[in-house]
């Protein structure tokens, strides 16, 4: 019996590994295994990868078993003599030891090279910034021109970052509390998000496509809901996507949404930050979430219905339908898709998008830490004088909810 | 203490005269208190410092924790078994999972091992008690008393969350405002305590106290290897301690050493961390290595293969172990250059590794097999720690390694690499050497269930999390959200439940060997006194040993000494040599206590070790709640302090009895 069952455990394993090399189109979104990207691709391919160590661990372990079964059978007890009291042999062990010692360095050259060429960042054709906090992610893009695309002032967002597919986006990446790593797999390997310093990551995609990842540096209570996404557009639409998020904040029309507004300056503003929102007499609406939470930062929502996802990328702004057929797009198809958003499958001049995911927007205003765990009980802030770590329950009517949905339905 | 010749009469020395050398008499002056003298009952096992009733109880305090880092593991498995599961609130989840990998590592793999180098490390080396009694009890005491006092932060307001890595800055106040850290930091400084002095104490014993003849390369591997790992321990231990003031300080005295806000770095506790982290790990698992090295020889009836190479490589691991902590950061941006030399450095440690699984393969080769339930974990150890090594090498590969890191996949390796090398090594340990230690023989039938439902159990919870870890599933997540489970043959929904099955199948494999436990101790039955036809000089004196261990001190003449008084080479009529069994373990015992000391000498209970150790916990209470508590704490360490120093060095005479049955004419006396 200890025989043939591990026999058939190596057979497993080589199946699973060979499962792995060929790749699964309905595996997780996040299979560490089906790079889309340059960076991605170096960490898998080669002597030195993902898929040669892999297999490298594989059959030497399935050697080591094989050895381990033939022995027990072998030489179980059957009553021969007591076996030679041999002490070992001294040229064999030196053999066995150097053997090893030569594949470890066919693996050992070329890692060495790998991560030289991924911690390489003078090809990059674009940067954006990103900072990590309790529990969600922030994307800053400064001015430049981000792979042929002109941005002309700065852009912030958050939980979703939008970039030109095949060029190489260089990450900033820090945090304003604890440490985070940021994560995409089909893109590239883990980076830490360490508070006081800045650390650089290559993006790249091949294809446009939505490639999601999570924090994997554990940051607290709802680390498990601090999740992000890179947004790969095609060139066209990504600068569309620009253009879209530096396009001028105009107050909405619709009486539901301008009560809305001014429920937003009440409510909200205090810590997140619209674009141009004014007061009614003219001066600019500025968040002050420093004076509200311990990171001093909430995201900005100017437009937030240009997203899919919030509150840390965990809950879907469109419906779970809407949602498959986004990230299952094939790749040409795909950026259309995305700049659709919420508006997705709605006929042209329809009032009310048809995969807005209304239901789980209303109950974050509703209560948002019954959704996601944060630090907001009032009552229980002193080791932060005060401060909040996360959003807390703001006792909205839905009346005021109402007025806020039809707001943020036009931050698109 | 060294052992000192108690004057049976009136001494005389050869040329006694004013140059005679010092005779220590025992008097009662000294001390201000008697020294404890019950040699049966509670007292005897509270003021003891015999190795052997230490090495007991911190056995059965191990198993104890084990169970409950055991459960803390299945309710973490409930949780995980199913999308956006409810079973624990976040910050429950947390706690648990941090208590279970403290709990585990600390309170239970790390102690076990202790206990087993307690018991068996004087015995190995011919040697009748450690070099420090008291300080061996010490560490037991503090072992419990630090263990229980982390424990108690469950009902005093929440354990620590911050996972047992606990980061900084997520282990500040600021961020975990509860007392969970805090006691978790006093804990882990008090049973650091008794890492350390045991280390010391063990260091100290093989180098000046094993017997006649016996070199070092002539030491039964289990001694080696705990030898190797209390060195790791001499030098781990200080860093974490440090590591664990300052953070200590941070959140009790408003010290900023992690604060970024004024100009320090969190990446200071993550380096000091892991230098003591990675070492920790070559401490929980050479001990099961010294351990599956002892029983692989034994059952296949052949000494240990290259018993050098073994040495030199166990010591090697020791050496590199020291060498690769960064491996733990690839990701936290160290730098390319960083990055390559722990990635390298990381992969030489195969080189040793591989080594040592070649030696137990070979030994094993050419061998005359006896399947025990010991042997059967022994050889579970080569094969499960083999998966979990090879999963090792892919994480040397830096850049791989950014893509497994934190995710299942880590968690999946390691757990190969613990529960299937430390743990099954230690099970191994336990069946090899019940009957030496309770005279009866762990009951087989029980042992094979025992055996192949934590190695099965093991194999499929940990291969799950392998799977689910490729898919991209992180660690210390409370929920994962079906939308990212996939479909298909890796879906993360069906390997998640594997895995929670896989975890109960190993309870049920412990409730095994539980149940083996008590059936064992309800029959009569007594062990043969070599029922391993064993190699090595544990297995020359009686079964439990006598409180003195070996009526007189062997003589070593060769490595796997009682092999070689059990076994000689005979010309048979043929002409050809045969190894042939020319005396049992019971003649052997009949000299040896034919010829028994006159003087038997061992180290007298003792009431401090346990006061001094109480007296830690109630400082760390103090710690946290009120400092006027840490003075009285202080003051009974140092009442503790005054009254070890200053009792008699021996009990007195008449107080103490030689154990029942024993010889009278043997006069049995005690030092401190």
């Amino acid at each position: 019996m200890l025989a043939h069952l591990p026999r058939r455990r190596a057979a497993a394993a080589l199946a699973i590994l060979g499962f792995l090399v060929a790749g699964c189109a309905k595996n997780a979104p996040q299979d560490i295994f089906r790079p889309a990207g340059s960076n991605a691709r170096e960490i898998d391919d080669g002597l030195g990868g993902q898929k040669y160590i892999f297999i490298l661990a594989g059959v030497v372990a399935a050697i080591v078993i094989a050895v381990v079964l033939f022995i027990i059978f072998k030489f179980k007890d059957r009553g021969q003599d007591i076996p030679e009291q041999t002490h070992g042999n001294p040229m064999l062990e030196i053999g066995m030891t150097i053997l090893p010692a030569i594949i470890l360095i066919t693996v050992a050259i070329p890692t060495v090279a790998k991560i030289f060429n991924l911690a390489k960042s003078d090809d990059a054709a674009c940067v954006v910034n990103v900072t990590g906090q309790q529990w969600w992610w922030e994307y800053d893009y400064p001015v430049q021109n981000c792979g042929g695309i002109e941005i002309t002032q700065p852009i912030v967002t958050s939980g979703e970052m939008v970039i030109p597919a095949g060029v190489n986006v260089q990450l900033r990446i820090t945090s304003r509390d604890v440490i985070h790593s940021y994560w995409i797999p089909r893109l590239n390997g883990k980076r830490d998000a360490v508070p006081g310093s800045l650390q650089p990551l290559r993006m790249q995609a091949d294809q446009p496509g939505i490639y999601t990842g999570q924090c994997t540096e554990f940051c607290g209570l709802s680390h498990a809901r601090m999740r992000q996404a890179v947004v790969a557009l095609d060139s066209d639409s990504f600068a569309t996507w620009v253009a879209n998020q530096e396009e001028a904040y105009t107050s909405p029309t619709d009486a539901l949404a301008l009560e809305g507004e001014g429920q937003f300056i009440s409510q909200c503003a205090r810590c997140h930050q619209i674009n141009g929102l004014t007061n009614s007499d003219g001066t600019p609406v500025l968040a002050n979430p420093e004076q509200n939470l311990v990171s001093g930062a909430a995201p900005n929502l100017t437009n937030l219905m240009t997203r899919t996802g919030f509150a840390g990328f965990t809950f879907d702004l469109i419906t779970d339908a809407c949602r498959e057929k986004l990230w299952n797009a094939p790749s040409e198809e795909f950026s259309a898709l995305y700049l659709q958003g919420v508006w997705m499958d709605s006929p042209a001049g329809a009032e009310y998008p048809v995969c807005f995911n209304e239901t789980a927007l209303r109950e974050w205003l509703r209560n948002a830490p019954g959704m996601k765990p944060m630090f907001v009980d009032p009552n229980n802030l002193s080791s932060t004088g005060g401060l909040y770590r996360g959003m807390p329950n703001l006792g909205l009517t839905e009346a005021q909810i109402d007025q806020l949905i039809a707001y943020l339905l036009e931050r698109k | 203490m060294a052992i000192i010749e108690r004057p049976s009469a009136v001494p005389t020395f050869a040329g006694a005269g004013a140059n005679a050398p010092a005779v220590v008499t025992p008097t009662q002056g000294l001390g201000v208190f008697k020294r404890p003298v019950a040699a049966s009952g509670w007292k005897s096992w509270v003021f003891t410092v015999d190795h052997k009733k230490l090495g007991i109880m911190y056995g059965v305090v191990s198993m104890f924790f084990f169970l409950v880092g055991g459960v803390e593991a299945l309710l973490i498995r409930l949780q995980l078994a199913a999308p956006d599961n409810t079973v624990l609130s976040a910050q429950v989840y947390n706690e648990m999972f941090t208590m279970h990998a403290t709990t585990m590592v600390f309170l239970f793999v790390m102690p076990m091992a202790a206990a087993f180098a307690n018991y068996f490390l004087p015995l190995q080396i011919g040697a009748r008690d450690v070099a420090f009694p008291r300080i061996n009890a010490l560490g037991f005491w503090l072992f419990l008393f630090g263990g229980i006092f982390i424990n108690t932060s469950w009902v005093l307001g929440g354990a620590a969350d911050g996972g047992w890595f606990m980061y900084s800055p997520n282990s500040s106040p600021l961020f975990s405002p509860g007392h969970g850290v805090d006691f978790w930091v006093l804990g882990l400084q008090i049973t650091g305590i008794a890492s350390l002095v045991g280390a010391i104490n063990l260091i100290v014993t093989v180098l000046n106290m094993r017997a006649p003849g016996m070199k070092l390369m002539h030491m039964p591997m289990f001694t080696w290897m705990v030898l190797v790992v209390q060195f790791l321990l001499a030098f781990a231990m200080p860093v974490i301690t440090v590591a664990l003031f300052l953070l200590g300080f941070e959140r009790n005295f408003g010290a900023t050493f992690f604060n970024v806000d004024a100009g320090a770095d969190p990446l200071l506790w993550q380096h000091l961390f892991w230098i003591f982290g990675h070492p920790e790990v070559y401490i929980i698992i050479l001990p099961s290595f010294g351990i599956i090295s002892e029983v692989l020889p034994v059952f296949a009836r052949k000494p240990l293969f290259g018993y050098k190479f073994v040495v030199f490589s166990g010591a090697g691991i020791g050496f590199l172990g020291w060498g690769v902590w960064a491996h733990h950061m690839f990701a936290s941006g160290l730098g390319p250059v960083s990055v390559a030399v722990f990635s390298v450095a990381t992969m030489l440690i195969a080189i040793p590794t591989g080594v040592k699984i070649v030696n137990w393969t070979l030994t094993l080769w050419g061998g005359k097999l006896w399947f025990t339930t010991a042997m059967k974990f022994a050889i579970g150890v080569i094969v499960l720690f083999t998966i979990g090594g090879v999963t090792g090498v892919t994480h040397a590969v830096a850049p791989s390694d950014t893509q497994q890191t934190d995710t299942y996949h880590i968690v999946g390796h390691f757990h190969f690499v613990i529960v299937g090398g430390a743990v099954m090594g230690l099970f191994a340990g336990l069946y090899y050497w019940w009957p030496k230690m309770f005279g009866k023989t762990l009951n087989e039938k029980l042992g094979g269930w025992n055996f192949w439902l934590m190695f099965w159990g093991i194999s499929i919870t940990f291969g799950a999390m392998h799977i689910v870890g490729m898919q991209g599933q992180p660690r210390r997540m409370v929920v994962w959200p079906e939308k990212l489970t996939g479909e298909g043959f890796f879906n993360l929904h069906f390997w998640n439940q594997v895995a929670t099955w896989g975890a109960f199948t190993i309870a049920v494999g412990v409730a095994f060997f539980i149940v083996n436990v008590v059936v064992t101790a309800r029959k009569k039955e007594r062990a043969p006194l070599d029922p391993w036809d064993a190699r090595t000089l544990e297995w020359i004196t009686a079964s439990p040993p006598k409180e003195h261990n070996f009526d007189v001190i062997p003589t070593v003449h060769a490595l796997d000494e009682f092999f070689h008084r059990k076994y000689e080479e005979v010309e048979h009529e043929d002409g050809h040599v045969k190894l042939m069994k020319v005396k049992t373990a019971e003649e052997i015992l009949a000299e040896e206590e034919a010829r028994a000391d006159a003087h038997i000498h061992l180290p007298s209970p003792s009431y401090w070790p346990i006061v001094l150790a109480f007296g830690l916990p109630i400082i760390a209470y103090g710690v946290i709640y009120n400092l006027i508590l840490s003075f009285v704490g202080a003051a009974i360490v140092l009442l503790a302090g005054f009254g070890w120093a200053l009792e008699p060095s021996v009990a007195e005479d008449s107080d103490y009895d030689p154990p029942a049955g024993g010889d009278s004419t043997k006069e049995l006396a005690t030092i401190g």
